[in-house]
């Protein structure tokens, strides 16, 4: 843990006078966890997950060593699209994570503020923000962005277009689901794909984009499959691995590193254990720096996570024949876009698939979408026989903490569904 | 008949009238959230929550509501549930002006009147129609603009009472343009719905659209003379307009933030008087004969009152600090005959007495009344001229102001409401350690562990400190780490108001060594630190009393 603090405090010190330097750190840091992960990973783990931790760090690399060759996008832009032009999706949401596990995200968030964006802001646009107002993160050569299911990325991202001075594409998604709101956004995507033949000079194959979406939609259903088969099974679970998977299954969506993943999800569930422990549903997004939520969670017989709404991107079966309205579709019938009923629909309908006992919606801080649908979510989980705990916190910054809340609300919570 | 409230300046307000609705702007500040507190999370952004006050309290019956942000977009799913008002629409609007858009919005548009039609059981009616569109007159005239999130009522007329030029509200829904050009004749349904799509989406946009260049032309007007940038606390969008704004706006800016309650709202009047008197400076009106020449100035903060009496040559005769205590007026009056008596003069010696303060409007015994920033930046400026930038922290606030070669203030920024960088903070910490005050100034200093407190409330700040004891950390180490908390919050406004060297540090904290020496290498520079940091207000007040005589 040391080391990671050491690390963290380096990468900041830097980030005020070298910020090229603070990179060049994060990369070789990045690199020898991905040697760790290789060569040490966490046995506990099933060999998914942790071929899924060496995937994710890989993605987070790509950006840092090819930024030329990188869009950063917002977690739900469809990313077939991006890596079909032969750009690397380089992603606001993952790297404020991955600056905050290195310990490195205080000097970033207090940037963004001095600058005067509002405290109130998500964690994880303000980290991001104020690591590239710094000069930490590299530029792109474009960014891929849409509302879809976040209000600041209207903002978040239109600044950071102006900031690098880089072309920019954003996604507008209605709120209501209907066949003419996928029709408005698949023209859109027609046009997204102009916008990367224009700044790649690569023409998107549609055959292979066709190929692609198949990959995604086998991708999905794998995913979707071993939800539900391990409803009765004991699954080793930590706080990153449900995350990397919410990241993965959007990021690298229609790539076969991600169907790979999923392959081997289903061969690891036939040797799992029978269940045991209390079972937890997770609602947005994980705070895997918590000490209270990993003494809780982390590797724990007891009680474990057994999914994560962010990794359940799409249940329905897409059509490779029609690659723009597939993804369209995808987008608009969203389990996080309109009505927070859907949401809630969908997380008591995962959850109930995954065997869980209880669900925690974790209030992150910022999000207002979360945070403005508490209590219509717990009348309607609890109506479904699933206890579920409101829990405050931030997934990415460490001060908005209050570890000995999380502590008892947490702990009560599990003590209530009967755990030990 | 109800009124039919909206929230958007993207509503289409003269269709519900060609419906016969009687159509409000709904914008007034609660006294407090006692009922969407039970519905909703408290850090939502507190118009959704006076939204949800105004209907469970049964004010408001008929609702049309704009997607605008995933605040109102809950609002609507809360209320949507809840089932108690009589009509409950949400207009889908998307975040782009182009020919695709217009189209949709043409089918939310006809939506609407369906729903409308339906519920109110009436039909479209062309004239009215008609008549609901308006011109609207433009003045040419000095204004100050309020721009940012909305700004309810109570706070607008508060600004416009406190401001020397008129104000014009243009934040969110009321700089609403739709709805003053004629509709075109002859043209059917379908064609006026197309017509009014692109008359909503034209307007100047929010900053919830993808392409908001146009905003510029709200802040690019000569006649403007100033702006209040308004935000709500846990509305994101104008923070980003705020950020670029104040690098390149032409006029002063105030900024300011609410939690859109009227109770948020007093706390407020401070800054509005000192922006009125750095935008308009007062007259040299000579308004007092000189007599034995003697001035005096009463700062009476939460903590002390200090006063300052200067002789004609603007000499200090005599500076005193007493406890507040009970009574703002109280404290004055006693603070004041013991300055006084310091001095050897009597009351009919002093010839112009200026107060300011907190306290300062309940003093009824001053000529005039300044506020605090006003009177530190003169008094900053008599104690070192060359001083550009000053920073108070006080008891109850921390302030830093940004200051001219004359001592006149150009830009300040003061912190919100939390007690998170204050004078009080650290009192709290000083409890929780077991500590005097003093012992407290000098325990940081040398450290050994560069530890680091990270909660910004104070609350838990107290709870991380407590588990810190528990950890057996040395005092030094835990002192350490709150004065850089403090340290941390001081040097982000001094940022955010464009702080410049010479700085000086006034106010209780500034004989705090810790904080001085950890604030000193967060600015990367020296603080000037006066013997006569703790009287600097009330010196400045006593120099105003001095130029309101002859």
């Amino acid at each position: 843990m040391q080391v990671v603090d050491k690390f963290g405090s380096y990468v900041e010190k830097f980030s005020n006078t070298s910020p090229e330097r603070a990179r060049r750190l994060l990369r070789t840091g990045w690199k020898m966890q991905n040697l760790r992960f290789r060569f040490f990973a966490n046995k506990e783990l099933m060999s998914a997950d942790r071929y899924l931790a060496r995937l994710m760090m890989d993605t987070m690399l790509k950006p840092l060593q090819n930024p030329e060759s990188s869009a950063i996008v917002s977690i739900f832009t469809p990313c077939e699209m991006i890596h079909e032009s032969g750009l690397n999706p380089y992603n606001v949401e993952g790297f404020s994570c991955y600056l905050s596990a290195s310990k490195a995200e205080r000097v970033f968030l207090q940037q963004a503020e001095n600058d005067g964006l509002s405290e109130t802001l998500c964690s994880y646009h303000k980290t991001f923000i104020g690591a590239a107002d710094k000069g930490v993160l590299p530029k792109p050569k474009c960014i891929v962005y849409t509302n879809l299911t976040c209000d600041a990325n209207l903002l978040t991202f239109r600044r950071l277009a102006d900031m690098f001075e880089v072309p920019s594409f954003s996604i507008d998604v209605p709120m209501q689901q209907n066949e003419d709101n996928v029709a408005y956004v698949a023209d859109q995507l027609r046009r997204l794909g102009d916008f990367l033949t224009e700044h790649t000079g690569k023409i998107i194959n549609e055959d292979k984009l066709k190929e692609r979406i198949s990959r995604s939609s086998r991708t999905l259903m794998n995913y979707r499959r071993f939800q539900q088969e391990r409803a009765d099974k004991y699954v080793p679970a930590d706080l990153v691995s449900p995350l990397y998977a919410g990241m993965t299954n959007n990021l690298l969506l229609g790539t076969e590193e991600e169907e790979t993943y999923t392959k081997m999800l289903l061969q690891d569930i036939k040797h799992a254990p029978a269940s045991k422990g209390k079972r937890i549903y997770w609602m947005h997004t994980i705070p895997f720096w918590s000490d209270a939520v990993a003494n809780e969670l982390r590797l724990n017989k007891n009680a474990q996570i057994v999914g994560c709404e962010l990794a359940q991107v799409c249940d329905m079966e897409l059509d490779p024949q029609k690659p723009y309205e597939s993804m369209a579709r995808r987008m608009v019938y969203h389990a996080l876009n309109g009505s927070v009923n859907r949401r809630i629909d969908e997380g008591i309908r995962h959850a109930k698939e995954a065997g869980a006992d209880g669900v925690v919606w974790f209030a992150h801080w910022g999000c207002k979408h979360t945070l403005g649908a508490v209590q219509l979510a717990k009348k309607r989980f609890e109506e479904q026989g699933l206890p579920l705990l409101i829990l405050d916190g931030d997934g990415c910054d460490r001060s908005h903490g209050g570890e000995g809340q999380t502590a008892t609300r947490l702990g009560a919570f599990l003590e209530m569904l009967g755990g030990e | 008949m109800n009124k039919t409230c909206y929230i958007c300046k993207y509503t289409p307000v003269e269709l519900l009238e060609a419906f016969g609705a009687d159509c409000s702007n709904l914008n007034e500040m609660p006294v407090g959230f006692e009922l969407a507190d039970q519905v909703a999370h408290p850090n939502i952004c507190g118009f959704g929550k006076a939204l949800l006050e105004s209907v469970m309290s049964g004010e408001v019956k008929e609702l049309v509501l704009v997607n605008c942000c995933d605040t109102i977009k809950s609002v609507y799913d809360v209320l949507e549930d809840m089932g108690k008002l009589n009509f409950l629409y949400l207009i889908d609007m998307l975040h782009t002006g182009d020919s695709c858009s217009r189209e949709r919005i043409v089918y939310q548009l006809k939506g609407l009147a369906r729903a409308y039609g339906e519920y109110s059981g009436r039909e479209f009616d062309i004239n009215a129609f008609r008549d609901a569109f308006q011109p609207s007159e433009k003045k040419s005239e000095p204004y100050l603009s309020v721009l940012g999130a909305r700004m309810g009522e109570e706070l607008f007329r508060m600004v416009e009472k406190a401001m020397p030029f008129s104000v014009k509200n243009d934040t969110c829904v009321n700089n609403r343009s739709a709805g003053t050009i004629k509709p075109p004749q002859g043209v059917d349904f379908d064609g006026l719905m197309d017509w009014y799509a692109g008359e909503l989406l034209n307007q100047t946009p929010c900053m919830r659209m993808m392409d908001n260049t146009g905003r510029k032309q709200l802040y690019n007007d000569p006649n403007l003379k100033g702006i209040i940038y308004h935000t709500v606390k846990f509305c994101d969008f104008y923070s980003f307009e705020y950020a670029d704004l104040k690098q390149h706006a032409g006029a002063p800016i105030l900024k300011i933030e609410s939690d859109y309650t009227v109770q948020s709202s007093g706390q407020l009047l401070t800054r509005f008087e000192a922006f009125a008197e750095s935008i308009a400076p007062s007259r040299e009106v000579k308004e007092k004969k000189m007599g034995k020449g003697y001035f005096a100035g009463i700062d009476s903060g939460s903590t002390s009152t200090d006063v300052v009496i200067l002789n004609k040559d603007k000499e200090i005769v005599t500076g005193i600090i007493l406890p507040t205590g009970a009574g703002a007026a109280m404290g004055a009056e006693r603070a004041l005959s013991e300055a006084l008596k310091s001095a050897g003069l009597d009351r009919g010696d002093i010839d112009a007495l200026v107060t300011t303060g907190y306290g300062r409007t309940a003093i009824q015994d001053g000529d005039k009344s300044i506020t605090e920033i006003t009177c530190h930046a003169r008094g900053a400026h008599y104690l070192d001229p060359d001083v550009r930038t000053v920073v108070d922290i006080g008891g109850q606030d921390s302030k830093v102001i940004r200051i001219d070669e004359n001592g006149a203030v150009v830009n300040f920024v003061m912190n919100d409401k939390c007690a998170a960088g204050t004078g009080r903070f650290l009192e709290m910490m000083a409890r929780t350690m077991e500590m005097e005050l003093d012992d407290m100034s000098r325990t940081g200093l040398n450290y050994n562990e560069d530890i680091t407190i990270s909660s910004m409330c104070t609350v838990f700040a107290e709870s991380e400190v407590v588990s810190l004891i528990a950890q057996n950390k040395a005092a030094d180490d835990i002192v350490h780490g709150l004065n850089k908390a403090v340290a941390v919050k001081t040097a982000a406004l001094a940022k955010r108001v464009g702080g410049e060297e010479k700085y000086m540090m006034t106010g209780g904290v500034s004989k705090n060594q810790g904080v001085v020496k950890t604030l000193e290498e967060k600015l990367g520079t020296s603080l000037v630190i006066s013997d006569k940091a703790q009287l600097c207000g009330a010196l400045g007040a006593a120099l105003f009393a001095v130029d309101m005589v002859e």
